[in-house]
């Protein structure tokens, strides 16, 4: 009830910020704009593969948009004191933090789930077949790591109690999850494996530093990628190693998405719960 | 029941600052209970206290009845609270602002009602918050914590912001309010809205309570029996340097034809008139009330030096002042 009407009020909020409707247009526009190239570089187009790469290059631009789009949720009403209207109401904590979350997830989602019905409208125009079940499968993964982000931007959220301090750990998690984690030879986790390896000579294995990797949810979306698009496709994602153990499959990929979901936030309400909000 | 108990209440911010020194404050269900204090004093902490929007160091607090930290979720629903110091959201419309408090509330109230309660035009009221003067928001802050008519309105600086009209308004509502049976708790630095509506204050200071009660108790407790001003035809300077040493006069100033002496009692008041009239014509005589602002300085900058209690919350406190 008091969740429903905290996010009732900040979707409310939230869908008049301008910001927000510039970045989805922005998305939806390279959505489209991968289907038209896809179309006419190739003679033979295939939506499969053109999704494939709008997870390719699109991906960097996913933690921004829900980053952006939530990182003063709750740290912004703390900064400019209107969280004391909301806490004055019969809310509790738990329930600021929850329907944001709420509210946010939904904006998010519907961004992406907005950019990529255009996108189908294009693939249809365009494309020999739309290929529904890809289609979808993709528009979900992709949806699940927005609300990873989400969650994530929430908890640094409520966890800090200023507009910079948000912005500073926001950019700081998009630098430290994607940036320096994207390419697995100029990733942290490659400098790692160059100290644990290269200087100590511990001798661990590459699967394990490829596991370290997966943590990031924006890794956990690449390697989880196999679970939606069809097997010929996914020779061009590069987790096509036979010898890979268990826990680097794609169904480990998704659970540790999954539970970026929940954890970040949870970890925020923690840290909102304690403080003084003075 | 009290409306507002706290016990020993606490709040340290490190090891050097404390915000609020073993509060203990009791507000009766239906009175209106003035808040007063300097800029720094510790009303805000007391505040945030309550609505436990701050965690106490030490001591406890319960608002109509439920603890604080254990409730606030209960209180909060009972409760209507114009905070200091918020704004408002600004993408949204004051009607807006309204109705999610309403349903955040679950109460039935109608919007145009509280609008027309607080001078809040509808025209205004269809305009996005942004773009709200600081009375505008104040009026409808005050609005929204008229909603799901509340057992308790805490009111933090609620005249900031106000024009001299908007404060009669904001008087009247608060003894609307009042006469309907609810409790009435606000804080202030300004001192002439709190004589006017208040039946009891309570005087902060460097986080402690330095004193409650009736304002005529704490008057009558301070004998700060002011000051009277005589007119008189010619000054003899051996009559000022008489009254000087007059008991029970604290100072005598001489400004043209005019001499004002404060004195410590009421009566000294006549002695020095009689004192003054044998020495030369008197043609008018002025006898000043305790001014409040007086009062309230003399609580808050320790120059107290009466010994009566208002209440008896007040006796540590002269400790407090003399120590």
């Amino acid at each position: 009830m008091s969740v429903l009407s905290v996010a009732k009020k900040d979707f409310l909020d939230i869908r008049r910020s301008k910001s927000v409707w510039i970045v989805s247009g922005l998305y939806a526009l390279l959505v489209v704009f991968l289907f038209y190239l896809g179309r006419s570089g190739t003679s033979e187009p295939n939506v499969a593969s053109q999704l494939s790469a709008l997870a390719s290059v699109g991906l960097p631009f996913i933690p921004i948009i829900a980053l952006m789009m939530v990182y003063l949720a709750i740290a912004g009403e703390r900064e400019s004191g209107s969280i004391r209207y909301l806490l004055s109401l019969p809310n509790t904590r738990r329930d600021i933090v929850l329907g944001k979350y709420l509210s946010r997830g939904a904006v998010g989602a519907s961004v992406i789930l907005a950019a990529f019905g255009v996108g189908a409208v294009t693939a249809v125009l365009w494309y020999p077949s739309l290929e529904p079940t890809v289609f979808a499968g993709v528009a979900g993964l992709t949806v699940l790591l927005t609300l990873a982000y989400v969650s994530v931007a929430i908890g640094i959220s409520a966890a800090t109690g200023s507009r910079s301090r948000a912005m500073a750990g926001s950019i700081g998690f998009y630098i430290v999850s994607t940036l320096m984690m994207l390419l697995p030879t100029f990733s942290i986790v490659a400098a790692l494996k160059y100290v644990l390896n290269g200087r100590l000579e511990l001798g661990l294995s590459d699967h394990l530093f490829e596991f370290l990797r997966m943590l990031s949810p924006t890794i956990a979306f690449r390697k989880a990628f196999p679970l939606v698009v069809p097997s010929d496709i996914e020779t061009f994602m590069t987790n096509g190693d036979p010898s890979a153990p268990a826990y680097l499959a794609p169904e480990v990929a998704l659970v540790i998405l999954v539970a970026w979901l929940v954890v970040p936030a949870v970890f925020g309400l923690w840290q909102f719960n304690r403080a003084d909000l003075g | 029941m009290p409306a507002i108990e706290t016990t020993a209440l606490t709040k340290r911010y490190g090891e050097d600052v404390i915000a609020v020194d073993d509060l203990d404050l009791t507000v009766e269900e239906g009175e209106v209970f003035g808040f007063l204090g300097p800029n720094g004093a510790g009303k805000s902490t007391t505040i945030n206290l309550l609505l436990d929007f701050v965690r106490p160091t030490e001591g406890s607090a319960t608002v109509l009845g439920y603890d604080v930290q254990r409730e606030p979720k209960t209180i909060r629903s009972h409760i209507g609270v114009l905070p200091e110091g918020a704004t408002l959201y600004e993408r949204l419309t004051g009607r807006e602002h309204l109705e999610w408090v309403i349903d955040n509330k679950g109460s039935d109230d109608d919007p145009d009602d509280l609008l027309d309660r607080v001078g809040l035009e509808p025209e205004a009221a269809a305009r996005s918050a942004g773009g709200y003067s600081k009375g505008m928001a104040q009026r409808l802050g005050f609005a929204m914590a008229l909603v799901g008519d509340p057992d308790l309105l805490i009111l933090d600086e609620p005249s900031s912001g106000l024009d001299p009209t908007g404060m009669q308004e904001l008087r009247e509502i608060i003894t609307a309010e009042a006469d309907r049976g609810t409790t009435v708790f606000f804080s202030s630095h300004i001192l002439g809205e709190v004589e006017a509506v208040c039946d009891r204050v309570g005087i902060m200071n460097d986080g402690r309570l330095v004193a409650t009660g009736t304002l005529d108790a704490l008057r009558e407790n301070l004998d700060l029996a002011a000051a009277i001003s005589l007119d008189v035809e010619r000054v003899p300077d051996a009559l000022v340097a008489d009254l000087e040493t007059h008991e029970g006069v604290h100072s005598v100033t001489v400004d043209g034809s005019t001499i004002t002496i404060s004195c410590a009692t009421t009566p000294v008041k006549y002695d020095v008139v009689t004192q003054v009239g044998a020495a030369t014509t008197v043609r008018d005589i002025v006898s000043e009330d305790t001014s409040l602002e007086r009062l309230f300085n003399t609580y808050t900058n320790g120059e107290q030096s009466g010994e009566s209690d208002a209440d008896a919350g007040l006796a540590d406190v002269e400790t407090e002042v003399s120590a």
